[in-house]
């Protein structure tokens, strides 16, 4: 009888626990403190299938990383010198994006020449960064990659002066220079071909504004970084991860909504945030498209370009559920 | 040298020439960080999603961590700590949370002996952990263990009594 009690009031003790209401009573009472105690630290059990899961979720994800991460042994020359993981491809109708580039950014083109879809090829250095740009209806990867603006966060030393610049060289304004409470003097232009530039400088921040927010992500990255604008951005940051292997480095949620993300592919980044999507063309060097494209389908992606030696390297492509298209690529060695 | 930090040193060593090793950092310290956090979350979701970011974080990181004698779970603590602060800015806005203490002695020893009990509750007889895992994990009512196990009420809460009898023997001195 006494044992039948003890477990009754074993569980009540235990269900308080569980409720995270107050349970202190239980360590009053002699035959029960000692089990009230286990109870108290079961709590905080582990779920098994939780723990298996993360775990799947790292392996996988090394296992990305050595894909697309080219920093050691055979994978060292899978990147062309002076890129990253990441380069964004721009393309458009007509030439001028390259000479807005030079004008606003100087921007120095390191490469030129006629594309296998008739138009022009080029690629320009910001900084530490490299854009491609296609030129002409029928550049980049035989049409593969659609004519469409597409959005960047770009970090200079005098915002207030190259927003300046930019609207002299045929932008328009989509938000003049201010501060912003994340850390950074920003302004926002459209190109004269509808490319969004988010340029940024990053500024030091009172006390307060430490307390409201994080601080600027240039420290984090690049000179130029694509920014994705996705409906459902918290999913779709999701599809990225499983997709394309990338990492989750930095996130902020409000009203339930991810407001911004940024994600690291291999040594490179892009951002995200939740917003009328601007799809578009991503050229991703990695040590093994094959798999990467696999992945990336099975992940949810469609296939545009199946994955084939070409002259400059093996290459493969997938259009994503939000229209953005990443390329896979190994360049030829030597 | 003792041979935990040696080991510590080999793991991350092994992780940072090839990151599919960074499973062995995880599994020596998954159950340690995910304790640390879930005192500090506000429900099991939470705890779980801020443990991912930890090794996400941790392994986001692994390339830059230099090697300074530390155990790697103070360095872990620390990514724990300070990922516990955004969730809690995230939380509330306005509110500036100091990131929590990495663990002192006395909360280490507290992270020890609870994972300690947990090994225990995967020794235990079969029927007895299901019930410890249907009551504490999945936060299920006697009634709906019962009806899970096909067995009594009154069943049920004498295998609960059990189990923590059990555990608390298998502690000992430590229950």
């Amino acid at each position: 009888m006494a044992e039948r009690d003890l477990a009754d009031r074993l569980d009540e003790t235990i269900d308080a626990i569980v409720a995270r209401s107050d349970a202190t009573a239980a360590l009053r009472d002699r035959d029960l403190a000692a089990l009230a105690r286990i109870a108290a630290d079961l709590r905080h059990y582990p779920r098994p299938d939780f723990k298996s899961r993360l775990r799947a979720q790292l392996e996988w994800r090394t296992n990305m990383t050595a894909a697309s991460t080219m920093t050691t042994g055979a994978s060292a020359t899978a990147i062309r010198e002076g890129f990253t993981t990441v380069t964004p491809y721009i393309r458009v109708a007509a030439a001028g994006l390259v000479d807005f580039l030079v004008q606003v950014f100087d921007a120095q083109e390191t490469f030129s020449g006629r594309g296998g879809g008739g138009g022009m090829h080029r690629e320009v250095r910001v900084a530490d960064s490299m854009i491609m740009v296609g030129e002409g209806e029928a550049a980049g990867g035989g049409g593969v990659m659609p004519v469409s603006p597409v959005a960047f966060h770009v970090f200079v030393k005098d915002v207030d002066a190259t927003f300046t610049r930019a609207l002299a060289a045929g932008a328009t304004s989509l938000g003049e220079p201010a501060d912003r409470p994340y850390g950074e003097r920003s302004g926002f232009v459209a190109d004269p071909f509808g490319n969004h530039w988010y340029i940024a400088t990053p500024r030091p921040r009172g006390e307060a504004e430490v307390a409201r927010g994080p601080e600027s992500v240039a420290s984090a990255l690049r000179t130029v970084t694509p920014f994705l604008h996705a409906t459902g951005a918290a999913e779709y940051d999701e599809f990225l991860q499983r997709a394309l292997g990338a990492v989750e480095e930095m996130r902020r949620d409000e009203g339930g909504q991810l407001r911004y993300a940024r994600l690291r592919i291999g040594d490179g980044a892009v951002e995200l945030g939740e917003g009328e999507p601007m799809p578009g063309s991503f050229l991703l060097y990695v040590a093994d498209p094959d798999a990467m494209y696999q992945q990336a389908l099975a992940a949810g992606a469609t296939s545009i370009m199946p994955v084939t030696d070409q002259p400059y390297g093996r290459i493969g492509g997938v259009a994503d559920p939000l229209g953005n298209r990443w390329f896979f690529s190994r360049p030829v060695q030597g | 040298m003792s041979q935990t930090t040696e080991d510590d040193r080999l793991l991350i060593e092994a992780a940072q020439a090839d990151p599919a090793r960074f499973v062995d950092v995880y599994e020596r310290y998954v159950d340690r960080v995910y304790v640390f956090v879930s005192r500090r979350a506000e429900n099991r979701a939470v705890a779980e999603d801020i443990t991912s970011q930890v090794f996400e974080r941790a392994l986001a990181g692994i390339g830059q961590f230099e090697w300074r004698g530390l155990p790697v779970a103070a360095w872990l603590f620390r990514i724990a700590s300070n990922t516990l602060a955004d969730h809690w800015r995230e939380r509330s806005r306005e509110a500036h949370e100091a990131p929590p203490d990495v663990p002192d002695a006395g909360e280490l020893e507290n992270i020890e002996r609870r994972i300690t009990l947990y090994q225990h509750v995967e020794r235990l007889p079969d029927l007895q952990r299901q019930v410890i895992r249907m009551r504490f994990v999945e936060e299920k009512s006697i009634r709906e263990v019962a009806a899970a196990l096909e067995r009594s009420e009154g069943a049920v809460k004498q295998l609960q009594l059990r189990a923590l009898e059990n555990l608390r023997k298998s502690m000992g001195g430590h229950g």
